[in-house]
């Protein structure tokens, strides 16, 4: 199926030969010493570090906020790529251009525009707060918030050119059959968008898991409470803890990791899956 | 069910890609759509089968209005021209989705489900393959089980888009005389698009020539051939060549072509299209008395019983002519390379100037 071919020649092999050295210089081996510097003073101070109440916390928190920001993305995602490629309408293009927003922003971005309308002193904060006495800046709901906007178009980026290769007919051929709106999306769009969407779920979690700039502009750092996994990293750093920071930055790169081995069993299954079906046919 | 649609307008975007079309579909019939790509057809397909809605105008089956019917509740049956089969389901599966999508009080029993499969696969010669997904079939088998599929509900109309155009020749005129052959089985009111005049022929009760959103003529696969009502019709059913030229009445000239014919007066001075179908005329060493058009002979290919020639002609008009001879005729005539043959036209369809048709006229 590929054109590519072996490299022949000497100076196509030293490219190769670069590519593998950039490779390990930059990704490799600062993952590695991530690992090497955590168990520097051995095994205990890491599990020390790792069942201190902070890390615990701060384990939990991270958890939490990944729990509810991949279901609401996930929800979000697929009911906005069925409007961008299911529904022809004014502004629809716009619609798909926006989406995109939280990509081109840079989170810190995101983090402060959400302090202004949602902080103590913003248009919406301050009425929650004076109505209902709710805070949502420097809170769990606030983080929350954050990293929902930052991971939104993940989702929905991966199903719409699917969903557009992929057509209409198969659903209008449901509809003529006798199926309901639900039924058709049950039985015959979701079966053929789910690993799309598996993958699109995998990436949503490991940037909701990993988001740093956001969610240090509207976490309020209170430790204990407000700190994520990321943001626990620095703070261990910064109170010169290396076992403490590394231990935690290895926390973050063994779910980095995990996540971009699911992506390639993804990745992998579906691609076989496109294979088998044309072997099939030859 | 008769299918009756009554002055239905669609425009898509400014574009009218229906214009008052209206239509009679009595109980039982196959009828063939049939026309160039945007003509329309298949947007009045899916208006039929309510996947579009139309600006204006009703459908009506069984005389009962159903233009606001849901898709769903018209329980019609589609053949997609890309035949649409769920690509994760098996051959068995989606044709069994319809029964499995019944409401609850309706939906009958898994033996009964299993049962009726098994029947339809057979209907459709494709019993053996049951547990294939589409991905591992043929086009023309997807296209039996998409069939099979749609007549799983008993659907007392059958729409089908194209449904031979992605098909390699063989394998189509076997599925036509198949879709024929069903069709008189099973007895369900049929429409179908297409856009090979020879399929429309072949296939259908009555044909709809279709242009640009309207219908052009409505009538029998012999009726639309013999009696085209327009020039479109005309030129649209089968190759024709256009012979242009100058008329006095009497002789038809065209640089150094003469023919003399005989219109009864139904041609005015000046010019002159004449229309000659392929098999409307043959060839001769000498030219006759009341035609005489030089053509030299360009290219030919021998297929079946009929040999198609391409002549060029000898000072007069400017394309190459089309002419089909039986292979007794060309062997006959076997001439040298080079050699000035004289073209003679048996019938030929008039054109006036104001693009109408005229009579039907021979050499005089």
């Amino acid at each position: 199926m590929s054109s590519a071919n072996r490299p022949q020649k000497w100076h196509q092999w030293t490219l190769v030969a670069a590519a593998f050295a950039a490779v390990v210089v930059l990704l490799v081996l600062p993952l590695v010493l991530i690992f090497a510097e955590a168990f520097a003073q051995g095994v205990d101070m890491v599990l020390s570090n790792l069942t201190s109440d902070d890390m615990i916390s701060a384990i939990q928190l991270t958890l939490i906020v990944a729990l509810i920001t991949v279901p609401v993305n996930l929800v979000f995602g697929v009911l906005l790529a069925w409007c961008v490629t299911r529904y022809e309408f004014r502004g629809r293009k716009l619609l798909s251009t926006l989406i995109d927003i939280p990509f081109a922003m840079s989170p810190v971005v995101a983090g402060l525009c959400y302090l202004v309308v949602y902080g103590a002193q913003g248009l919406v904060g301050q009425w929650l707060d004076d109505q209902l006495d709710v805070q949502l800046m420097f809170a769990l709901p606030g983080i929350v918030m954050v990293t929902v906007f930052v991971t939104c178009p993940y989702v929905a980026r991966v199903l719409i050119p699917l969903m557009q290769s992929q057509g209409t007919e198969e659903e209008e051929a449901a509809v003529l059959l006798g199926a309901s709106g639900w039924q058709t999306f049950w039985y015959v769009t979701l079966p053929g968008i789910r690993w799309a969407l598996l993958y699109g779920v995998v990436l949503t979690n490991a940037r909701a898991v990993g988001e740093f700039g956001a969610v240090s502009v509207v976490s309020g750092l209170i430790r204990g409470e407000t700190l994520t996994l990321p943001l626990l990293v620095q703070m261990l750093n910064e109170d010169y803890n290396t076992v403490g920071a590394f231990t935690a930055a290895g926390l973050l790169a063994a779910m980095a990791l995990v996540t971009l081995l699911l992506k390639t069993v993804l990745e992998w299954r579906q691609s076989s899956k496109l294979n088998a079906a044309e072997e099939a046919l030859t | 069910m008769s299918i009756r649609v009554d002055s239905i307008r669609k425009t898509f975007g400014g574009f009218a890609a229906l214009d008052d079309v209206s239509l009679n579909v009595p109980q039982g019939e196959l009828v063939g759509l049939l026309g160039p790509s945007g003509s329309g057809k298949t947007t009045l397909l899916r208006i039929i089968a309510g996947l579009e809605k139309p600006d204006r105008g009703r459908v009506l089956f069984n005389e009962r209005d159903v233009t606001t019917l849901d898709v769903r509740r018209r329980k019609v049956g589609f053949v997609f021209q890309q035949y649409a089969l769920f690509r994760h389901l098996s051959v068995a599966d989606n044709v069994a989705f319809g029964l499995r999508m019944l409401p609850r009080g309706e939906r009958p029993g898994r033996d009964a489900v299993r049962a009726r499969v098994r029947e339809l696969l057979e209907l459709v010669q494709m019993d053996t393959m049951a547990g294939r997904y589409p991905a591992q079939l043929s086009g023309g088998q997807k296209q039996r089980v998409a069939l099979a599929r749609a007549l799983a509900l008993e659907p007392e109309v059958l729409l089908l888009d194209e449904p031979f155009g992605a098909l390699d020749a063989k394998v189509r005129k076997e599925l036509r005389r198949w879709l024929r052959h069903l069709h008189e089985q099973i007895s369900v009111t049929s429409i179908f698009v297409t856009h090979d005049q020879e399929e429309a022929m072949e296939v259908s009760d009555q044909v709809v020539v279709m242009s640009q959103g309207h219908i052009e003529q409505i009538g029998s696969p012999l009726t639309v051939y013999e009696q085209p009502a327009s020039r479109f019709v005309f030129d649209f059913l089968g190759h024709i060549n256009a012979l242009e030229g100058l008329y006095d009445g009497a002789v038809w000239q065209s640089g150094e072509a003469r023919l003399r014919l005989d219109t009864h007066g139904a041609c005015p001075d000046g010019a002159l299209t004449l229309y000659l179908r392929p098999h409307e005329a043959t060839l001769a060493k000498a030219p006759a008395d009341n035609a005489h058009l030089p053509v030299k002979l360009a290219a030919r290919s021998v297929f079946g019983g009929t040999v198609t020639l391409e002549l060029e002609p000898r000072g007069w008009g400017t394309g190459v002519l089309e002419v089909e001879l039986d292979r007794d005729t060309w062997a006959a005539l076997s001439p040298g390379r080079d050699e000035t043959l004289y073209l003679l036209p048996r019938s030929l369809q008039t054109v006036t100037c104001d693009g109408d048709l005229g009579p039907r006229v021979a050499p005089a």
